[in-house]
Parts: C-alpha cells; sequence; structure tokens
C-alpha cells in the first residue's frame, strides 16, 4: 500500500468498512461507515500494524464517532512521536 | 409441564483466595472497609506491557500450604487457588463426606473462563521463543479446564458428576446455578461449587489490552470518568447442601440460595443487553418467590467499562421497575478487580456478608455522578443497612448472563 499517509488510512478504513474508498471521505465517521465497535477495535489494530505505531490507550467505543480524518491526524502525530524518538536515540 | 417437588438450597461453607487476601473472611473485611486492592502489576515482563496496574492475590499466598508435594506439580495457578478455596469452604461447612457415603454423590461444579492459562503461556513461550522441541509432560493436566474440579474431587473423594463450567465472565455464577439444580431437582445432596481464574499470563494480558478494554488508573464503576476494567485473579468455592441436609446435620446455614436466573442477549458478542440482563434478574426474583420491593441489595456486574455500567443500570430499572431508586447497588470490582470465570463467586463472598451482617460494601472509587448511572452505588464507603435479599449479577461477553437471588439463613 503507497501513497499518503490519508490515502493509506482510507484504504484500510474502506477495507474494514466493506465499501469502496471513494465513500470514505475526511468528514465521515466509523458509524457512518457502519463500522461497529468491535470491528473498529479490529480497524485499529490494522492501522497499528500498518505502520507500526500504537495509539494511546482508550476504550473502543470512543472510536465509533471519530472521523476518518481524526484518525488520519492521529497517525501522523503517532509517526512524528516515532521519528523523533528515533532521532533522539541516534 | 408437570409439577416437580424442588428442594431448598442453602450455602453451609465458603473459602477464597483473592487480592484481598487468603481467605473468605479477608475478602469480605477488606470489601466492607472499602479497601482497594488494584496496585501496580507485578510481572515478569512488566516493563514491555502496556497495562501497568491489576488486582493480584497478595506475594504472601503459598501455594504449597497444606498442598500434598505430590500433588503441586499438577498444578497451575488457577487450581491452585481453586484447591485452598475449596480446603477452607469444606473445614468452614464442617461437613463429612465420609458419613453414609456423601462423597459418593456429591458434585464438584467449577467454573473458570479460561482455565490453566499460566500453563499454557509457559509452554508456549518454551516452543515458539526458545524453540523448545517439548512441552512440559504434565502440560495437558495442568492446562484443562476440568483440572480445577478434578483436583478437588481427588483430595475429599467426591465422586458425584464433576466438571467445568466456561462461559467467560459468568463463568462461577453459572457453575453455582448448575450445582444448586442438581440439589434442587434431587440428584444431590451436596456439591461444591464455584469459581477460579489465574489470567494475567503474559499473552491474556496482551489480548485484553488489544481489545482496549482495561483502565490505565484504577476501576471506577459507574463514576462518569471510568476508563474500563481491571483485571484480577483468585477464587471462591462454596459447600451447597439442600435445606434438609443441612439441617440434619446441624450445619451453620449461611444464606439460602433461593433462585437464580440466566439468559443470553443473542444480539452482539461483546456489546451487552439491558434486556438480556434484566430477563435473567426477573427469573432469578420469580425462582426466589421475590417481589422486586423484597430486595435490598444488588452486587453489580459492575465492571468499569462505559458500556457495561450503564446498560447494567438500564437493566436493574427494567427489572425492578421504582423499587430501582430504592436499591442499595454497589460493585465490589472497585476493590478486587474483575476475575472473569471467578469473579461471580469472589462476588457471591460479598453478598453473603451483606446478609449476615446487615452492611452493604462500597462502590470504591466512584468520585464523579454520570448521568447515564443514576441508581445508589453506595460510593466509597459501606453503609449498615437492613438486608433482606441480595442478587449478585454476572453478565459475560458472549451476552450471556446470569443472576444470583440469595435470601437470609431460614
Amino acid at each position: 500500500m503507497t501513497g499518503t499517509t490519508q490515502q493509506q488510512v482510507f484504504e484500510i478504513i474502506a477495507k474494514q468498512a466493506k465499501v469502496d474508498v471513494a465513500n470514505v471521505t475526511p468528514e465521515s465517521t466509523l458509524k457512518d461507515l457502519g463500522v461497529a465497535s468491535l470491528e473498529a477495535i479490529e480497524l485499529i489494530f490494522d492501522i497499528e500494524e500498518h505502520f507500526d505505531i500504537h495509539f494511546p490507550e482508550q476504550q473502543g467505543a470512543n472510536f465509533d464517532s471519530d472521523t476518518a480524518q481524526s484518525l488520519v491526524d492521529a497517525v501522523q502525530k503517532a509517526l512524528d512521536e516515532k521519528a523523533a524518538e528515533g532521532q533522539g536515540g541516534q | 409441564m408437570p409439577t416437580i417437588e424442588t428442594r431448598r438450597v442453602v450455602i453451609t461453607g465458603m473459602g477464597a483466595i483473592s487480592p484481598q487476601g487468603v481467605g473468605a473472611r479477608a475478602l469480605w473485611q477488606g470489601l466492607r472497609d472499602g479497601r482497594c486492592a488494584i496496585g501496580p502489576l507485578r510481572h515478569k515482563d512488566g516493563e514491555v506491557l502496556r497495562v501497568k496496574i491489576a488486582a493480584q492475590v497478595p506475594e504472601s499466598f503459598d501455594p504449597a500450604t497444606g498442598i500434598d508435594e505430590r500433588t503441586l506439580p499438577l498444578l497451575d495457578r488457577t487450581s491452585e487457588f481453586a484447591l485452598h478455596a475449596a480446603r477452607e469452604a469444606i473445614a468452614h461447612s464442617g461437613i463429612d463426606f465420609t458419613r453414609d457415603g456423601l462423597g459418593l454423590r456429591t458434585a464438584v461444579i467449577v467454573g473458570t473462563g479460561v482455565g490453566g492459562e499460566t500453563t499454557q503461556d509457559e509452554q508456549s513461550r518454551r516452543l515458539y521463543a526458545e524453540k523448545a522441541s517439548r512441552t512440559h509432560p504434565l502440560t495437558i493436566v495442568r492446562l484443562m479446564t476440568n483440572a480445577s474440579a478434578s483436583q478437588i474431587s481427588i483430595a475429599y473423594g467426591l465422586r458425584g458428576a464433576t466438571y467445568a463450567v466456561a462461559s467467560a465472565c459468568a463463568s462461577a455464577n453459572h457453575a453455582i446455578i448448575q450445582a444448586a439444580q442438581m440439589i434442587r431437582f434431587g440428584m444431590t445432596d451436596a456439591a461444591i461449587t464455584g469459581g477460579t481464574e489465574a489470567c494475567l499470563s503474559y499473552g491474556a494480558l496482551r489480548a485484553w489490552e488489544a481489545m482496549r478494554v482495561l483502565s490505565d488508573d484504577t476501576c471506577r464503576p459507574f463514576s462518569a470518568n471510568r476508563r474500563g476494567l481491571v483485571l484480577g485473579e483468585g477464587a471462591a468455592v462454596f459447600v451447597l447442601e439442600s435445606l434438609e441436609h443441612a439441617r440434619a446435620r446441624g450445619a451453620t446455614i449461611l444464606a439460602e440460595l433461593a433462585g437464580t436466573g440466566m439468559s443470553a442477549d443473542a444480539s452482539d458478542i461483546v456489546m451487552p443487553s439491558a434486556d438480556g440482563a434484566a430477563s435473567a434478574m426477573s427469573q432469578a426474583l420469580a425462582e426466589a418467590g421475590l417481589n422486586p420491593e423484597d430486595v435490598d441489595y444488588i452486587n453489580a456486574h459492575g465492571t468499569g467499562t462505559q458500556a457495561n455500567d450503564s446498560t447494567e443500570t438500564r437493566a436493574i430499572r427494567l427489572a425492578f421497575g421504582t423499587h430501582a431508586d430504592k436499591l442499595a447497588v454497589s460493585s465490589t470490582k472497585s476493590m478486587h478487580g474483575h476475575a472473569l470465570g471467578a469473579s461471580g463467586a469472589l462476588e457471591l463472598v460479598a453478598a453473603i456478608g451483606a446478609l449476615r451482617e446487615n452492611v452493604v460494601p462500597p462502590t470504591a472509587n466512584l468520585d464523579k455522578p454520570d448521568p447515564a448511572c443514576d441508581l445508589d452505588y453506595v460510593p466509597n464507603t459501606a453503609r449498615e443497612m437492613k438486608v433482606r435479599a441480595v442478587l449478585s449479577n454476572s453478565f459475560a461477553f458472549g451476552g450471556l448472563n446470569a443472576v444470583l437471588a440469595l435470601k437470609r439463613a431460614p
């Protein structure tokens, strides 16, 4: 999977929601896309695995109302932190 | 359906190993005192784990005390807890299994969510991480789900129906219900029952982390700032008898197990349903011959997750109507953590204590009222009040509900 962070996150969301990636917009919430709570946890796991990052602890139910863009932002934040940590170690 | 003559079921002994310490007395005392046994996780992989807190059986617990040295190597931590709790319960009840061939008929039914997770984890590590080609030869006898029930049966020569009941977090209550029904319908005069869990293995902790239902501060059931459940461990075991049998031998009766209710939500694998839970509570009341207004206390499932606590509140309102506002409802998981398949058994110790001493244990760590949780949860301090009858709720992943109704000793 290539492309921008946003494209990659949208593709993972589309796969979990079983919708065409064109239907995922920055404003779509997981609930809009029909991603129920346990699937949301699975989606978070897929995103974490794909980018090799950890999202902070948060209860699953809260993800339902998250938008696709908020997930992209969270990924970007985690990637930035990872990069900063990596540099700190060098 | 033809009318079946049924017998009354009473509890005559109890024992526990819990985060509150060794013994049912220590557990009840800790809960009554509002002592939260949740603390920093002690674990050999603690450095890398994201989960940092748990309610653990204190290090002072010595599994070897009083257990035959030939038996010890056969035991997963799950069975160690169960055997110790069973020994205490049997001694407490004063029951003599050698008399009149009682042991030949006595059933042993023990709930556990998973069984020997510590063993499974250690042996998997050998195989997959250390690339060993052999597991320990006692792996199977340690990890099998029925190991605890079988070890109790062997230790006391109990030859009645013996097996494990597994229904995740409702395992103990389902096991206790099964044992009670066997006595109620005349299949046995006595049974040993309860629940046990030792679930703080590396693999299990990782799996719970991934599910994102673990709290990172403490367990705050029904509080607006609740952040999830805190894992616990332990066992509680009980001696159940028919009322006639207990009276005939002059036993001290702790409480009557007057009614039971079981249901399945048949909806979501993890999200609870108020209807399913309410149905189990209503069944338990009906079987016990209790009206809602006869009940003073509910020991709630109260895990501290967003979903459970508001749904359980709605369920209690459905089952109890206007009397819901008069009930004392508390979650002792706030103090002993969530011991999964053992939790209903640990909570039965709390329910019995409340009935016998007219004291309702509190919900610890409840500091921020939640509009979605609008019952009287006895926050932070135990309450002296008349307790005539009690319900004890257990609800499980998989949408399974098991509720016990208890009355004072007749």
